[in-house]
Formats: structure tokens, C-alpha cells, sequence
């Protein structure tokens, strides 16, 4: 694609929204442009790319490959979660190659050098000849598992890969602020409260849906029977993040009448209030006073996304049934998006589709992250 | 390669293991028993002359850390002391 073109293109994105367009259809199809993207959009900034609880314990440790890179999760003795590239130092050999826990070391199952938990490379077999386990040339100091920058909030594991992105906390200081009163423990609710949706999506596309409240009376019309789309309100932090939120928000409760124990402190705002916000990239949380969420988007094709879901509680334990319940009642919101980002994702192959228009009262939060998309575009390939 | 065939490689350049070490090594292996493997190689080394304890302490070192077992302190050790491992 001509560059003149796309300059032109990311300046209709980047109008106002009463005459803005959305991203170019390349954005969705066309493996080139979205390498470029990935790079600009996910590789510079803080990527969601698993949470905490996907290593609950101490030595836990899962490989997981993003954008092509393969990468390590792990907890380590302390209990602090780190990501490393997943590749021995010696040859290059995938270290770990399906989640296990690490009993004492990392050996790489080729010529069995070994890695603390920590990253650092403690064992070195042979390498000075047979029986001779150090050699002048290798360094073990200089020779420990590659870490990835990484960053923890709300149990979602951020990382960035170009390591050159500002800290997380003054990236994301508008959402911290935003949210300061969940700032609280969060307690994954278990098996029971995580599933993977499988979608044939670009990744960009459930942001831009989960975004906005347009939608919900039409997509979602059990939730408008109690949750109106008057109920709710733009989320907008330009550059940051987006989303919505409702007033109108009823606690789960069974058939005692019970409801989920409350995270403490709350102020009244919250008794009936929600939020919903992607925070950029491809991180989708929610809020309400007794219970959490985070869905982290795998981008995993330029056309396919893993949705991953986790629920999270105030509490350590919770009922199960009701856990239960509440994982069914989000897993069939969720679902109900599918058509649609599928649907999205098959219209963007159809020529000449300009990206198309906003709804200027309604699309703000989608609007904008699509100009955050164009910004970094533009910045990264501008050396910003 | 795997280990026990390390350990037969390691033929050309240490004293012979007795078969009864091979046939343990391989049985070993396949429970995936690392703790096993680590003791029988330490038993070979001290079985073994000075110039292949070393190679055998080596594979004791190894799947001692692997397995997250204390004796890999002790074998660091001896290692340190054949001058096979660096020292701290």
C-alpha cells in the first residue's frame, strides 16, 4: 500500500467523529499492514498477555507464544511472576514446551544447561569438555534467561516487548486513579470462573465492541430488561482508554438471596454502578462492588482471537453455585458478541469499504480507540 | 540424545559403566524418575576412577537440580572440589 495512501487514510481516522472513518480494511486482512500494527499497537505499548492465576503456584510455569515471540510465564520461590523469552541461552532450544510446575531448575531438555527460577543460568554440563563444567568463555553471570518487561495490575500480566514504553503506572495513571477504590486483593474464582472463546476476529474488533453501549439493547436484549441503554455512560480517556459504564448495576443473588461478599470500602456510587473499559491494547475489564473481570485478547491470526475470561471475587471463598451462575451469565454476554466481531471481521474483506462511520452521539469509545490505533501507527513509524 | 545415551557416549572418555548401571539408567529414564537418576548417577561416581566421577557428579548436579532436590548442594561441592564447577 502506498505510504501517501495511507497517510491519507489514518488522517480520516484521526478527524473528529461527526466525519471520521474508521481503520482501513487492511488493517483487518492484510497480513503486511497488521505486522506493521502489532508492532506499533501491541509490541511498543503494555500487552495484556495472561494473568496471575495462570501460575498459582510457586515454580508454576506455562509457555505461551505472543505475537509469534515465545515466551515464558513463571512464579518463582518468592511467588513473584516474571516472563522470559522460553529459549535456552545455548542453542536457542525451547525451554519448557506445555505448562508444568518447575521442581528445582529449568533444564533445557537439549544439552541440560540449567536456569534458577529466577532466570539465572546455575549449570553448565560439559561445557569445558567432558566432566568440566565451566569454561573461561562462558559467562554464566551474562548468560541468564532473557526477561521480558513486565508489570502487574488487577492480576493481568502486562508486557512490553520493545521494553521501551513509559512505566506502566504513568502510562495507565488515568485508569489507576479511576479505579483506586478496587484497589483491593482480587481472588481468581478458580476453574469455574475462566473459559476461552475461540472467535474468527481481528482482535481490534472486540475492543471496538466491547466499548460502546450502542449495541447492548440490540445484541444484548435480556440485559435491557433492567439495563437500559439510557442507564449508561461514555468511558473516555483519550490515548488511554475506553468504555462504558452503568447506574443500574443488581448484584447476582441465589435462591437465599445471597449475593457475592462486597470488596470493602466502596463509596455509595458503586452500590448500583458498573464499568466497562478496554484498556489499550487488548485488555477488557470490568468492575462491580462484588465481583471482577479481565479478558485478555490473544491475538492469535488476522483473523482470529482468543478471548481468555477470568472472574475474580473479594474473597477467597465463594459459593460455587453462585460462582457457577455468574460464569454462565457472562459466558452467554459474551457469546451473544461472537456474531457480531465475526461478522465484522467477514464485511472488512468487502472492496472498497471505507472503514466506515461513527455514530457521533453513540460510538465515541470505539471512535477513540481506533485513533489511538492510528496515533501509534504514526508515532512508532515516525520514531516517537 | 538423551541422557543415558550421554552416559553411553561417555564410554569413549570415562571407564565402562557396568550394564547393570546402563540397564538402571534406562529404567530410570523412562519412569521419569530424576531423583533415581541423580542417585545412581552420584553412585557411579563414586564408584568410578577421579577422572570420570567428575562426568557422573555432573548428571547427579544436573537432575538433582532439575528435581529441586538438597543433595545438588552436595554435589555442587564435590564438583567445586574436582574443580569441575566454578566456585560460588
Amino acid at each position: 500500500m502506498p505510504d501517501d495512501l495511507i497517510k491519507h487514510d489514518l488522517d480520516s481516522v484521526l478527524a473528529p467523529i461527526s466525519r471520521a472513518n474508521g481503520l482501513p480494511n487492511a488493517h483487518y486482512t492484510d497480513p503486511a499492514t497488521i505486522a506493521r500494527e502489532n508492532r506499533a499497537a501491541l509490541g511498543h505499548q503494555w500487552a495484556a498477555l495472561a494473568v496471575g492465576a495462570d501460575v498459582p503456584e510457586n515454580g508454576d510455569a506455562k509457555p505461551i507464544e505472543f505475537l509469534g515471540q515465545p515466551l515464558l510465564l513463571l512464579r518463582d520461590d518468592t511467588g513473584a511472576v516474571r516472563v522470559f523469552f522460553n529459549i535456552c541461552r545455548h542453542r536457542g532450544m525451547i525451554l519448557v514446551d506445555a505448562p508444568r510446575k518447575i521442581e528445582g531448575a529449568i533444564r533445557c531438555p537439549y544439552h541440560s544447561w540449567c536456569y534458577a527460577k529466577d532466570g539465572r543460568l546455575v549449570a553448565t554440563p560439559h561445557v569445558g569438555g567432558p566432566g568440566q563444567n565451566q569454561h573461561e568463555g562462558i559467562e554464566r553471570a551474562t548468560l541468564g534467561l532473557k526477561e521480558v518487561r513486565s508489570h502487574i495490575w488487577r492480576d493481568v500480566v502486562f508486557i512490553n516487548l520493545s521494553g521501551d514504553a513509559p512505566d506502566f503506572e504513568t502510562q495507565h495513571q488515568a485508569a489507576l486513579t479511576r479505579w483506586a477504590e478496587f484497589e483491593k486483593p482480587l481472588y481468581h474464582g478458580g476453574e469455574d470462573s475462566r473459559f476461552t472463546l475461540d472467535v474468527n476476529t481481528n482482535w481490534k474488533l472486540a475492543v471496538e465492541n466491547y466499548c460502546e453501549s450502542y449495541h447492548l439493547p440490540w445484541v444484548h436484549p435480556g440485559l435491557n430488561s433492567y439495563s437500559r441503554l439510557e442507564d449508561h455512560y461514555h468511558i473516555e480517556e483519550e490515548q488511554k482508554f475506553s468504555g462504558q459504564g452503568t447506574l443500574v448495576y443488581r448484584q447476582l443473588k441465589d435462591e437465599k438471596g445471597q449475593s457475592f461478599p462486597d470488596f470493602e470500602g466502596l463509596s455509595q456510587a458503586w452500590d448500583t454502578a458498573a464499568e466497562y473499559i478496554a484498556l489499550y491494547p487488548n485488555v477488557l475489564l470490568g468492575v462491580h462492588r462484588d465481583h471482577a473481570f479481565a479478558i485478555i485478547l490473544e491475538p492469535v491470526a488476522h483473523n482470529r482471537t482468543r478471548e481468555h475470561v477470568h472472574l475474580y471475587y473479594a474473597t477467597p471463598k465463594t459459593d460455587p453455585a453462585l460462582r457457577a451462575k455468574n460464569a454462565k451469565l457472562w459466558k452467554d454476554v459474551f457469546i451473544e458478541d461472537i456474531f457480531v466481531v465475526e461478522g465484522m471481521q467477514k464485511g472488512r474483506a468487502a472492496a472498497g469499504f471505507d472503514g466506515g462511520r461513527f455514530a457521533p452521539a453513540m460510538d465515541g469509545p470505539t471512535h477513540m480507540f481506533h485513533q489511538w490505533v492510528a496515533q501509534r501507527l504514526r508515532d512508532t513509524e515516525s520514531g516517537l | 540424545m538423551g541422557s543415558a545415551a550421554v552416559a553411553r557416549h561417555g564410554k569413549r572418555v570415562v571407564s565402562a559403566p557396568k550394564s547393570a548401571l546402563d540397564a538402571a539408567l534406562l529404567a530410570a529414564h523412562a519412569a521419569g524418575d530424576k531423583e533415581r537418576i541423580a542417585q545412581i548417577y552420584a553412585k557411579a561416581a563414586d564408584d568410578m576412577g577421579a577422572a570420570s566421577a567428575a562426568f557422573y557428579l555432573t548428571h547427579a548436579y544436573v537432575f538433582a537440580l532439575d528435581a529441586g532436590l538438597s543433595e545438588a548442594e552436595t554435589y555442587r561441592r564435590a564438583l567445586v572440589e574436582l574443580g569441575a564447577e566454578p566456585t560460588g
